[in-house]
């Protein structure tokens, strides 16, 4: 018998890990990376960045506060111009944008902050946002342009912005933090950084996109080359740069929600911040709506940016206008302060005291879901059957004999399915279980460095095995494995669940086009949301620890996967169902049989995306308590320790990369297998 | 019973409507307007209604060939996407041995699909992610046939279509005439007693065409299937038909045989068509010939059979005329010409 590849490399994974378990009693390094064959690469990157940081200080000093007066002046005007005027001008920017429909969304939108009560700290963002995307946009369309103008360095540039948007954001912040210190600032150009490159990708991609058709007429009209650019070209391209300034926009309201962990500033994510802390759940979640508010209205209007404009009447334009005028006098002259507008007061307390007794009424039945999750899921998955299997949780000890009838079982299930054809199949079911037994956070590192590179290795060749072999190495050497085990655990458990029920329900939505009426503007609003509001509902019901981090990386995680899995699901060219059909397939195995296997890049895509958007969010989670690499992302930013910061944002990077080209990897060769 | 059976034709169709647009069954029972297909089609369009198939009616006998034939949009791949009810015709019937299949429940759909009818198409309509001969034998798969089953038909039918040696390559490895093989023997997996093929061979180069055209040919004398064949090029239609259905605008036109669509075209667009045939390649002695009468013919003839073409005949007769001297301008003998020459040079075989 022939094995295959993926059999091939399954094997081999399985003999390494056979001989870990074997090895693991006697000899503890197999388990445990000794600190004695650590570098100080911490300390390394600490000291040598450290050292650049303090060259460049005085100079970004200089910055700082020349941007800190740009800032103090855009706050100034937002906090001190009457509230109508800028809830009228939104409300006529909607009607220009979009007619009544945008209008009615952002009179409503900025109506609910005003009445909120938290008008002033919306400000504080709001100018933060105002400062940094001109920033953003305006680097990205130079960086777009550049690549676009010098073909030589397009990959390289392509490279960086990938790894500039999958650095994990805290990471961004302590080096910053150095160079701009404590203060807004650092949150403005943390953002204008992590939002540039959404904007340069979609400059680039809009210019590649132009038809040569229109490039050849700019040509043969005997334009100059910027003619040609920015006349012709660039024009030619507005749809998908607008695409980029809406990607631009939401990634800067993003980023300076994040950027208030670092204070300062009393700007609404701060606002959150603190009463969630206070677990003052009414105000939080009042506070959390008001960001979600901005992101839908930022959002929706810029996203109509980039789509065909009708014109709307101008006669409607003006009576806004002039309504906002008036009213904006009469607010001027008689009530000066708007944070004192805060209809919303009594129902916060309302809120609070109704979530407080929801939690002390369902306390016992919320626990009791979290229990369940964490003792027969996640501790399994992190520390073992053996280690998670006590009297307290599952009412029996796991003891030795247990393993040997565990691993029994096991094996004679992967040998069932090997019998019956699948080899790859109960090689992987054993090597799962094995994984099970042993728990995430305790596996042994030759066999993830090996099962890493064999997964690499079935789609790409040796090409692709030395990538995560190399990488992870360098984890290793640095001393954050133990952290980095930590991290693989609960992103992996949050993708795991994201990919069985994201599929689930991409399916669903993929069969039935009511239930992706429902989905569809679900995964738009989790996917609007700026992250850190997820955590609000976690953390009200569950309290902090992994369990909540779980969900919260679940409930950003899951969209792409429901969006890309219908949407394989519902693109099969319709010769091939025709085909079927005449075949005399009926609806479930033209499921089955054709649907699904077309599907399976567009579904890996998914997975990919899931993969990202768990390792992003699992930075932030690191605020409701977890204990892996986010975690000590974030206390680098309270110790001021760029090395560590830089280092373990380092190490989160290399795991969501190694993910990341994996799965492409798959998707890749699926692709070319189906001729796509 | 049999009896029954044999009367009935394989494929019936009766008045069918095909009205692509929203609510197209009440519209076009609404503007209909009986024995009116025209005034009924045009009230439709003017309803921002496309009406693809206008009142189509004709049958195929067992064992016939049907081709059905017409510019690109007039309707063929609707009328054939109605007949094997890949879509549901507005209005009509279409019986296939007698049983109307416009009624008939999704499980008797799938059942006939199963053992009786096959289809290829234009576009080929190959499964990526399966080898040939999973492709080939997906249509067993789908009646829950094993796999050594299905790889044993699926291999019959491969050797069948000329493919042996390439049943493990995937679509993407094979020429696009290799690929067109493959939904042949796909269509043949099941031994269907009905045959659809949606331009079988229009995607593919000239050469290739011929010579899948001939192979079909073979195929069919040995396997007798009742089809419906649906081209555009008048040429490969003349070459394989028993009758012609010519559509123009979703409307069949004329139904003939070859002969009676090239000699006797209803139309400017049906003569339109048969304008570049050579018509000497497709008319039979048979259908010119006069009747014997009194006149007794005596002498060395060459032999001339009813079912020869007109081109044919005419070498043969002209094989036996003298050789003819041709002058110069001066009127001096410079050489001579043979008829058969003529009839060589003008394209026809030469004996
Ligand atoms: N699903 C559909 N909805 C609306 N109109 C359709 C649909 N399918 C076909 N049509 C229209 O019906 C008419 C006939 O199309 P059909 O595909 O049957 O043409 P055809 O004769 O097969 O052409 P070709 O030789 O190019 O394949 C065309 O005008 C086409 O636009
Ligand atoms: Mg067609």
């Amino acid at each position: 018998m022939t094995l295959t590849r993926g059999s091939l490399a399954a094997l081999v994974t399985l003999i390494i890990g056979a001989i870990c378990l074997m090895l693991e009693p006697s000899f503890d390094w197999v388990v445990k990376w000794p600190a004695a064959w650590t570098l100080p690469i911490t300390q390394w990157l600490g000291d040598g960045v450290g050292t650049v940081l303090q060259v460049l200080k005085p100079g970004t000093r200089l910055i700082a506060a020349g941007l800190q007066t740009v800032l103090d002046v855009a706050g100034a005007a937002l906090a001190g111009m009457p509230w109508p005027l800028l809830l009228g001008g939104t409300t006529a920017l909607g009607w220009y944008l979009g007619g009544l429909r945008l209008a009615a969304l952002g009179f409503l939108g900025l109506g609910y902050v005003l009445i909120s009560g938290y008008w002033i700290e919306s400000m504080a963002t709001l100018s933060l946002v105002l400062v940094s995307v001109p920033m953003a946009a305006l680097a990205g369309l130079a960086i777009g342009i550049l690549a676009y103008e010098v073909p030589r360095i397009k990959n390289g540039v392509q490279a960086v912005l990938d790894i500039m948007q999958t650095i994990p954001t805290f990471a961004y912040l302590t080096p910053l933090l150095v160079l701009f210190s404590f203060g807004p600032v650092v949150g403005l150009i943390a953002s204008a950084i992590y939002a540039a490159p959404p904007m340069a990708r979609n400059v680039l991609l809009g210019l590649e996109r132009v038809d040569s058709d229109i490039r050849e007429a700019a040509i043969m009209s005997g334009g100059k080359r910027w003619q040609q650019l920015f006349l012709v070209e660039l024009p030619a391209a507005t749809s998908q740069v607008m695409v980029g300034v809406n990607q631009c926009i939401m990634a800067a309201l993003s980023m300076v929600i994040i950027a208030a962990v670092i204070g300062g500033f009393g700007d609404i994510g701060w606002e959150v911040l603190l009463t969630m802390r206070k677990a003052w759940f009414g105000p939080a979640l009042i506070a959390g709506t008001v960001i979600v508010m901005f992101a839908v209205v930022m959002d929706r209007m810029s996203f109509a940016l980039s789509q065909p404009r009708r014109s709307h009447s101008s006669r409607v334009l003006m009576v806004i206008g002039l309504l906002t005028l008036i009213s904006a006098a009469v607010v001027a002259l008689a009530y000066p302060d708007p944070s004192r507008i805060s209809l919303l007061g009594g129902i916060s307390d309302a809120m609070n005291s109704a979530l407080t007794d929801v939690n002390v009424s369902y306390g016992a039945s919320l626990d009791s879901v979290k229990n369940t999750a964490m003792f027969y899921g996640l501790l399994p998955m992190k520390i073992g059957l053996d280690n998670a299997v006590l009297p307290f949780t599952w009412g029996f000890e796991w003891t030795s004999s247990h393993t040997v009838w565990y691993f029994a079982t096991v094996i004679g299930i992967g040998a069932l399915l090997a019998w019956r054809g699948h080899v790859t199949g109960g090689l992987v079911a054993v090597i799962v279980a094995g994984m099970l037994e042993t728990g995430i956070a305790e596996l042994p590192w030759p066999f993830v460095l090996v099962g890493a590179a064999a997964i690499g290795w079935v789609p790409g060749g040796w090409k692709l095995a030395r990538l995560p072999l190399i990488w992870l190495t360098v984890i290793l050497l640095s001393g954050l494995w133990d952290k980095s085990l930590q991290s693989l655990y609960l992103s992996g458990a949050a993708i795991l669940a994201c990919g069985l029920l994201g599929g689930l329900l991409g399916l669903w939505g993929a069969l039935s086009v009511n239930a992706w009426r429902v989905l569809q503007p679900i995964c738009d609003m989790l996917q609007t949301i700026p992250l850190f509001v997820f955590l609000i509902p976690v953390i009200m019901f569950f309290q902090i620890g992994d369990f909540s981090a779980f969900l919260a990386i679940c409930m950003y995680a899951i969209a792409p996967m429901i969006r890309y899995t219908r949407h394989g699901l519902t693109t099969t060219p319709d010769e091939m169902i025709e085909a079927a059909v005449s075949s005399g397939a009926n609806t479930r195995q033209i499921l089955t049989e054709v649907r699904i296997p077309y599907a399976v890049p567009s579904i890996l895509l998914g997975l990919n995306q899931t993969i990202l958007y768990a390792f992003a969010m699992l930075v932030i989670a690191a605020l409701v308590g977890t204990t892996e690499l986010g975690q000590l992302i974030y206390q680098s930013l309270t110790k001021n320790d760029v090395g560590l910061g830089l280092a373990s944002g380092g190490a989160m990077l290399i795991l969501a990369l190694v993910a990341d080209r994996l799965v492409q990897g798959f998707a890749e060769e699926r692709r070319k297998a189906l001729g796509l | 019973m049999s009896e029954a059976k044999s009367a009935a034709p394989a494929i019936a169709v009766e008045g069918l409507w095909q009205v692509f647009g929203s609510n197209a069954r009440a519209v076009l029972n609404e503007v209909r307007v009986a024995g009116g297909m025209r005034e009924t089609a045009s009230k439709l369009i003017d309803k921002g209604l496309i009406p693809a198939v206008r009142e189509a009616s004709f049958e195929v006998a067992s064992g016939e060939l049907f081709v059905i034939m017409g510019l690109s949009g007039s309707g063929k791949s609707t009328l054939i996407r109605c007949i094997s009810r890949l879509i549901d015709p507005t209005s009509g019937a279409v019986r296939i041995d007698g049983e109307d299949i416009l009624t008939a429940k999704d499980a008797r759909m799938i059942e006939l699909r199963r053992h009786k009818l096959g289809m290829v198409f234009q576009h080929f309509g190959l499964f990526p992610h399966m080898t040939v001969s999973d492709n080939v034998g997906f249509p067993l798969k789908m009646q829950g046939a094993g796999k050594a089953e299905r790889r044993k038909r699926a291999l019959e039918v491969i050797n069948l279509v000329g493919l042996e040696g390439r049943e493990d390559a995937y679509p993407r490895e094979l020429s696009g005439g290799q690929r067109q093989r493959v939904g042949i023997a796909r269509s043949l997996a099941v031994n269907p007693d009905i045959w659809f093929l949606d331009e079988p061979f229009s995607a593919l180069d000239p050469l290739i065409r011929r010579q899948l055209q001939d192979e079909f040919l073979n195929i069919q004398a040995t396997l007798k299937k009742s089809i419906v064949f649906i081209t555009h090029d008048i040429a490969e239609a003349l070459k394989l038909a028993d009758r012609i259905a010519i559509m123009r605008d979703g409307e069949i036109v004329q139904i003939g045989t070859p002969t009676q669509i090239v000699l006797n075209p209803v139309d400017d667009y049906v003569r339109e068509f048969a304008r570049d045939i050579p018509k000497g390649r497709h008319m039979t002695l048979g259908e010119v010939m006069e009747p014997m009468g009194e006149a007794a013919l005596a002498g060395d003839w060459p032999e001339l059979r009813t079912g020869m073409s007109l081109e044919d005949a005419l070498t043969r007769c002209a094989a036996s005329f003298e050789a003819v001297p041709v002058h110069d301008g001066d009127g001096k003998v410079v050489g001579m010409v043979r008829p058969e020459n003529f009839v060589k040079a003008l394209g026809g075989e030469t004996s």
